[in-house]
């Protein structure tokens, strides 16, 4: 078996992006912790421009979500819609076009933005010539994935491939919309639109990068992965197509939730709390379906670690999309804005759901495409109790932190004057950035330990031979 | 409340109309994706889909599944 798939699928490619996949997230995670780590101990700043939290929290945004994150979907899509659709993808010479393409813009981030190069607007950091190069290579990255569906052997299109297509129309569109400047020199650019205008497209932008790649792209993750781990269907197929459908028709309101009590006309506020609200219903649809499809088999957490990921990241996937709602409000709102519990709920999803749902299907990638167990067992179950108890302190400092901010802010006495300045803030929430800091070098080692784990099971599957037996009969064949 | 929905009918510039026809068409379809994903009558269709990870580990997964 294993060396008729290795004929008949590419799982080079994907091999590739699932090892840089996890080189991401411990470089991501590590410049992470550092400044969590500078906010809590300003010297380690070190009076240099290079590693200010302004240029490097870029980057640790950037690392995460798309060298981290986009290794991951492409690792994954790559993978699934090429066994979902009993055929190899379309083009070989264009998965290595995007494997080598993404690597690039990777770098090219590494290098611009330490040294202050940013177009300044949030999770869209990159200046123009990087945008145009990040719309070429995911242009590339999508068509190669539309053609290997047009080219299945199957009649019906499983529905994690509907979640990584509505991920790629909707990012092709949003980033292209959204990057529109007009170029001064190579590296500066300005933004096309203006004043509220240019927020509200931000903020378009943001949410859906949210909505579309971090949640649609991983919930196309989740429904192939969770049930091939498991060994058992999806719970519900219909309920599926409702969370789809769902999902692609409401997230494109609710960009506007993140300019409550701005300049934004008040009604388009009121309208993305409103559709963010009515998303509860989808989300948790969604997870449940997850979930319960390991009903009647719960036993199987019990002894399988990658399982377990995936279960814990569903369980903060509901935690996160009832949060996230709930702070739309306005009363809710005018609490949270601008605070750390904004941060935590970020990281709830961020570490808790997104990375924990990549993790499990990448441990379940590394057996399936390398033809060997994993190199230990013991330290996957290791990694998920770091990984778990560091997002867990993580989220609760936040949480604290930023409540704790919000009530100071707006504290005032009997004469109607600030009871505390912002410096008094800052001074409280030190404590939390200290325990935010170890939360995320928890979770930081659990990646580290994750990444002994793959290299070796790389060095194991040379080892044994088993990669190159698999590829030996598959040419003999 | 008639106050807060009201709406100026004569102000609706062309885009205004475009956008608010294109919203209402997709929310009716959308309506009608549940409806036939909730029709009792097409539950064994769309439930069947779920054994296709299921079966990719057989090399002629894509046959099996109602090869084209």
């Amino acid at each position: 078996m294993d060396a008729a798939a290795e004929q008949k699928y590419n799982f080079d490619v994907v091999r590739w992006f699932t090892v840089m996949a996890v080189v991401y997230l411990v470089v991501g995670a590590l410049v992470g912790v550092y400044i969590a780590a500078e906010l809590a101990w300003p010297v380690l700043n070190f009076d240099s421009p290079y590693i200010t939290f302004g240029r490097l929290r870029p980057l640790h945004t950037n690392a995460v979500i798309f060298a981290f994150g986009g290794c991951a979907l492409m690792a994954t899509s790559y993978y699934s819609v090429q066994r979902t659709c009993g055929v190899r993808l379309w083009s070989d010479k264009l998965a290595w076009f995007v494997f080598i393409g993404w690597n690039l813009i990777i770098v090219s981030a590494v290098v611009t933005l330490p040294l202050g190069i940013t177009s300044g607007k949030e999770y869209a950091e990159l200046e123009w010539p990087i945008d145009l190069a990040i719309a070429v290579v995911w242009l590339a990255y999508s068509f190669n994935f539309i053609m290997t569906l047009a080219t299945r052997k199957s009649s019906h299109i499983y529905v994690s491939n509907w979640f990584f297509l509505g991920m790629m129309v909707m990012i092709t569109y949003l980033h292209v919309v959204n990057s529109l400047a007009i170029p001064v020199d190579l590296f500066r650019s300005y933004s096309v639109f203006s004043g509220v205008q240019d927020a509200m497209v931000q903020w378009w932008w943001g949410h859906n990068a949210v909505g579309f790649y971090l949640t649609a792209g991983f919930l196309g993750i989740m429904y192939y992965f969770v049930p091939k781990q498991a060994g058992r269907p999806v719970y519900s197929y219909r309920l599926s197509v409702i969370h789809f459908w769902a999902l692609m028709f409401g997230y494109v309101w609710l960009g506007a939730h993140h300019l409550q009590y701005t300049a934004l006309p008040d009604w388009t506020g009121s309208l993305g709390a409103a559709v963010s609200l009515a998303m509860i219903i989808p989300s948790w649809g969604g997870a449940v379906n997850g979930m319960m499809t390991l009903s009647g088999a719960w036993d199987k957490l019990r002894t399988d670690y990658v399982l377990r990921f995936m279960i814990m990241s569903l369980a903060f996937y509901a935690m996160s999309t009832f949060e996230g709602p709930v702070m739309s409000l306005k009363t809710v709102n005018a609490l949270s804005h601008y605070t750390d519990w904004t941060v935590g709920h970020v990281h709830s999803g961020a570490l808790g759901w997104v990375a924990m749902v990549a993790i499990g299907a990448i441990y379940h990638l590394m057996v399936r495409t390398f033809h060997t167990e994993m190199w230990s067992t013991k330290l996957i179950n290791a990694h998920f109790w770091t990984a778990t108890i560091g997002a867990v302190i993580y989220v609760v400092a936040m949480w604290v932190s930023g409540i704790m901010q919000g009530l100071m802010w707006r504290a005032y006495d009997e004469y109607g004057t600030l009871a505390y300045t912002f410096a008094e803030s800052v001074e409280a929430m030190h404590p939390y950035y200290a325990m935010r800091a170890i939360g995320g070098a928890i979770f930081l080692l659990g990646a580290v330990m994750m990444l002994i784990n793959i290299l070796m099971t790389v060095a194991k599957a040379s080892s044994e031979g088993s990669l190159q037996q698999a590829r030996t009969a598959a040419a003999t064949a | 409340m008639k106050e807060y929905f009201s709406t100026n009918w004569e102000a609706m510039t062309t885009n205004d109309w475009i956008g608010m026809i294109m919203t209402v068409v997709t929310f009716f379809l959308m309506i009608g994706v549940y409806f036939y994903a909730l029709r009792p009558k097409n539950k064994d269709k769309l439930e069947k889909n779920r054994f296709i990870p299921m079966d990719d580990d057989a090399i002629d997964s894509g046959d099996k599944n109602g090869g084209k």
